[in-house]
């Protein structure tokens, strides 16, 4: 059993705190943290027709109100069966995940049998707590079964990033008290509030006492995100933007030199800015706060970068920008959507992992997880593929690059061993542009398929009447039950913006 | 059959044997060659990296040059010959090198220094089982004979990590005497190879075998070398008999040609991609990519293009094209590797580069993304990894260098843009930028104003003024103790 390595702290207040005496918090959290025991599935995308290898964990999550649980996300992850139990009471409830954010590591469970909530008070959100106020983390960590309270203060609050999305970066707090593998998911308190969710800390050997919690305006997105039943994503501006330190290029655009303004050097085709802002503009107020030369807006009299006020918001909601452009000044207004573009460089979790399987060639998506089990051993080309997919946007003309990710040996296959890695760039004569494509493209042309690739590689060339003898053997042998998975319900995916008449 | 070519290996060995025992005809055929290296630094172009020293053994040729591989003169600041036994020394000059083939040819300065020296002769070719000697100089100038077993010989890497050429796998056992591995392979008295890579643990290294060494010396014999023809074209073995219906090739031998270079040998003659290469100056290829070689059996194409064609040599190529086959004939030369747009072999040359205001640009070669270690790929900026990895498919101008800014000088003129490094350059003030000499025009040409940077990559633009880059240059190199601010 692991027990997840993360921080859960639900402590008094500190000592000269107002309103509330350590033993009411101690009663609070009694009441209201519960111990998640989860066992879950993580694909192998190695072998992404296989359910994966099975696995217990141990976190921690709490009662908020509306009987509701809060956990991390990396908790539930991939979970095929939950139980929580209360310090209270003996029982292992089974548990549902309601909603899952992976992009700032929160999920929300819960328990069909009311029977649970009993003698819970329900646990409430308070608000970002002082540098070097103290903190109290609550959990099970390693090192015993029953409530575990450390304690510290707050170090620093900061952006970082959210490692269990592989991209996200939010603001994140960090206290010095003890986070422990189990603490995941537990409520850090501060008084008889919640002030975070322990989530993430650094191996011991990296950094002693560096534990990090999810803040409440993290926590509370998440709670109005979910309001209409679903989690969308975070938004994202999707520009990148350029300090305005230069001298030299202030006068050039036009700027007096009165530290104001950051330039626009990129825009990502279909992002939130698309069509709206330029590239070289320079953005001089977001929402009515002044944007510093630094890229840095002042929220409630603290310095934060500017993607803060986007951060908050939610899909749909407009942003009012003052943009200096041509020499003029302007007021754009821009309405904010996911990058989904990006959302390449995601871990993903629940979904399924897609392939298409044929005459032992496996064809996937490239995603994050698949780069990782290729790691070291991808080629060049791959790489590129997937470091330039945003940079370049290539998800314009490729939305998802489908790769030849393996090739399970049969007589079939003997002479295309070596292709394994490769882009898929067409097959019979079809681009392929995303995985749905494949499927009808193998079916297309003559007696033989052949599939090309990017760059000077050979083609593959096989004869679809061995294939089709040969599938029913190759499926047997390798115990694949399905020759392929390809339904895209869980997958976000960028539109791409080639004409759809010549994908034929 | 087995057992008469090990009687051949037994008299041969008992050969070689008697002829150590009686013969001293080290003495008159090896120097000790010295060499100072200093490299570049790529990174810190107007500077170079602290200087070594190397040390290995010259092999005297009659008509008193040496013959070393190329890598013990690398980037050289001196090059110097020992007599061995003796304190005697001469300078030298390196008469003709290549890296690639990583052969270079030495001259005494003092043109009196080898008289006496009667040369050692280029010997036969070595095949895999042929016994030879690795000859080594003590330090008190004394032969040491080293028994070395040749366990292949076929087309491999050399250390420029570019060209496939002919090498010989050889085992020995040396003892460490130099600071390299640059020993002659001796066999009946005769030169028959170079070793240039020996791995102490294995007891086994590799040597430059004598086609090499040949083509290398009759190229340089007119004074103007030129260097091994490449033929300009990617290739795929074409075993594979669903790949071979579907390109109609015959029904045996052949490669399928994945890319062809169009100013390349290949290209000119009028090969295509996708065309089934049969044969090559009459030589039949089989599936993967061999011919059948009189001496060492089936060899690398790449032996058949490279080592026995010369610049200038007519070339014959069987094709099958859609089915039907056709000859087609060219000449053998080197653009396909000399006419590009990012070169590979940097040595010798400094590291060219402008450095304007603190914006400090170079051109982008081989030798600058093998600065970043073993992970280059990885580490350097991937829009300069694919435009090397990629500039034949990417369709890059030979005939325009990749001019990028390499890093920034911290400085008031660059606040903001401290961070940027690795973006390549567009355009300066609207010009076009196809090399450093491009930029400095416009530069040169601005005293006033902006100077407009236009990049592929972002952030896009960066502005200086120009007025400023003039006025604040001197102070900047004098800061960072540049002592020129341009290399061109």
């Amino acid at each position: 059993m692991r027990i997840w390595i993360k921080v859960l702290s639900c402590a008094c207040l500190g000592l000269g705190m107002v309103g509330c005496s350590k033993d009411a918090q101690l009663s609070e959290a009694k009441k209201n943290v519960v111990m998640v025991e989860v066992t879950s599935q993580t694909w192998d995308y190695r072998l992404p027709w296989n359910p994966g290898t099975v696995s217990s964990a141990r976190g921690a999550g709490f009662v908020i109100e509306g009987k509701r649980i809060l956990t991390n996300a990396h908790v539930i992850s991939g979970a095929r069966y939950i139980t929580v139990q209360r310090e209270a009471d003996p029982r292992k409830y089974p548990a549902k995940v309601r909603f899952v954010a992976h992009d700032c590591d929160l999920a929300m469970v819960e328990v069909e049998d009311l029977e649970f909530f009993t003698g819970t008070t329900a646990l409430l959100l308070g608000d970002i707590p002082e540098l070097e106020s103290v903190v109290s983390v609550y959990g099970f960590p390693i090192g015993g079964d029953r409530l575990s309270v450390t304690r510290g203060v707050v170090s620093r609050i900061d952006y970082n990033a959210y490692t269990h999305s592989g991209r996200e970066s939010h603001l994140a707090i960090q206290i010095d008290a003890a986070i422990n593998p189990g603490n995941s998911g537990g409520p850090v308190m501060q008084a008889d509030k919640v002030v975070g969710v322990a989530f993430q800390g650094f191996r011991g050997d990296v950094a002693q006492n560096v534990g990090y919690m999810i803040p409440t305006p993290v926590i509370r997105r998440f709670l109005k995100d979910v309001e209409d039943g679903k989690y969308d994503h975070y938004v994202d501006i999707a520009i990148r933007w350029m300090t305005l330190e230069n001298t030299a290029m202030r006068k050039y655009l036009g700027r007096p030199d009165d530290g104001l303004g950051v330039l626009v050097t990129d825009i990502f085709s279909e992002g939130s800015s698309d069509g709206i802002l330029m590239k070289g503009d320079v953005l001089l107020s977001i929402d009515g706060h002044p944007i510093e030369s630094d890229g840095s807006v002042r929220l409630q009299g603290q310095p934060v970068q500017l993607e803060e006020i986007v951060e908050r918001k939610f899909a749909g909601d407009p942003v009012e920008l003052d943009v200096w452009r041509s020499g003029k000044l302007e007021k754009v207004t821009l309405k904010l959507k996911p990058a989904e573009m990006f959302s390449m460089y995601e871990v993903l979790y629940e979904p399924s992992p897609r392939y298409v399987l044929y005459g032992g060639l496996v064809f996937q998506p490239l995603t994050a997880n698949l780069m990782a089990v290729l790691a070291g051993g991808a080629d060049l080309r791959l790489r590129q593929t997937y470091s330039l997919f945003g940079q370049d946007q290539i998800y314009r003309e490729t939305p998802e690059p489908v790769i030849l990710s393996a090739v399970l040996p049969d007589p079939l296959n003997v002479y295309l061993r070596g292709l394994a890695g490769q882009v898929v760039r067409e097959i019979n004569g079809k681009r392929i542009r995303t995985l749905a494509d494949v499927e009808p493209a193998l079916r297309e042309g003559g007696e033989r398929t052949v599939i090309r690739f990017e760059g000077d590689q050979r083609p593959a060339v096989l004869k679809k009447g061995d294939v089709d003898k040969a599938m029913p053997r190759i499926m047997a042998q390798y115990g694949i039950s399905e020759p392929s998975r390809t339904d895209v319900a869980d997958r976000r995916l960028a539109k791409g913006s080639y004409s759809r008449g010549d994908a034929k | 059959m087995k057992y008469l070519l090990n009687v051949a290996f037994l008299i041969l060995g008992i050969l070689s044997a008697g002829q150590s025992a009686t013969g001293d005809e080290s003495r008159g055929s090896l120097v000790r060659v010295r060499t100072s290296i200093q490299p570049y630094d790529q990174f810190r172009p107007w500077q170079k990296k602290s200087p070594f020293g190397l040390s290995g053994t010259g092999v005297v040729l009659p008509g008193g040059k040496v013959l070393v591989t190329a890598s013990l003169v690398a980037n050289r600041t001196e090059v110097g010959l020992e007599k061995p036994g003796s304190a005697e020394k001469s300078a030298a000059e390196v008469e003709a090198i290549d890296y690639e083939a990583n052969l270079a040819l030495l001259k005494p300065t003092d043109a009196e220094f080898l008289k006496g020296f009667a040369g050692v002769i280029l010997g036969s070719n070595l095949k895999a089982g042929d016994t030879a000697e690795v000859w080594q100089l003590e330090r008190n100038g004394e032969m040491l004979r080293n028994q070395a077993e040749v366990l292949s010989a076929g087309v491999g890497r050399y250390p420029s990590d570019e060209a496939g050429f002919l090498v010989y796998g050889v085992r020995v056992s040396l003892p460490k005497r130099d600071d390299s591995y640059t020993l002659p392979l001796m066999r009946n008295g005769q030169l028959s190879g170079m070793m240039m890579a020996y791995d102490r643990d294995s007891q086994e290294g590799t040597a430059i075998p004598v086609p090499m060494i040949e083509h290398f010396l009759r190229d340089s014999a007119d004074g103007k070398y030129e260097g091994f023809p490449t033929l300009g074209v990617s290739w795929a073995p074409l075993r594979d008999p669903n790949l071979r219906e579907e390109v109609k090739a015959p029904s045996a031998g052949g490669i399928l040609l994945t890319r062809v270079n169009p100013i390349g040998t290949g290209g000119r003659a009028g090969l295509k991609e996708g065309d089934v290469l049969l044969a090559v100056d009459g030589f039949k290829l089989d599936e993967d990519g061999n011919y059948r070689d009189s001496l060492y059996g089936p060899t690398s194409i790449g032996n058949l293009v490279r080592t026995r064609p010369y610049v200038g040599t007519t070339s014959k190529f069987r094709i099958s094209r859609d089915g039907k086959e056709m000859e087609l004939t060219g000449s053998y030369d080197r653009r396909a590797r000399d006419e590009v747009s990012i070169p590979t072999l940097q040595f010798d040359v400094p590291p060219r580069y402008l450095i304007l205001g603190g914006l400090v640009f170079q051109e982008l070669t081989g030798t600058y993304l093998q600065e970043w270690g073993d992970k280059w790929s990885e580490r350097a900026s991937q829009r300069l990894v694919q435009l090397f990895s990629f500039q034949q498919e990417m369709k890059l101008d030979p005939h325009k260098k990749i001019v990028f800014l390499s890093q920034v000088l911290p400085s008031a003129m660059t606040a903001g843009y401290q961070h940027l490094s690795g973006m390549v350059l567009m355009k300066c003030n609207g010009n076009p930028v196809g090399s450093l000499e491009d930029l400095a025009v416009v530069a040169d040409s601005t005293t006033t104003g902006d100077l407009v940077f236009e990049f592929m990559d972002d952030p896009g633009k960066l502005v200086l003024d120009a007025g400023e880059v003039k006025l604040s240059s001197e102070k900047l190199a004098k800061a960072y103790g540049i002592t020129a601010l341009r290399k061109l």
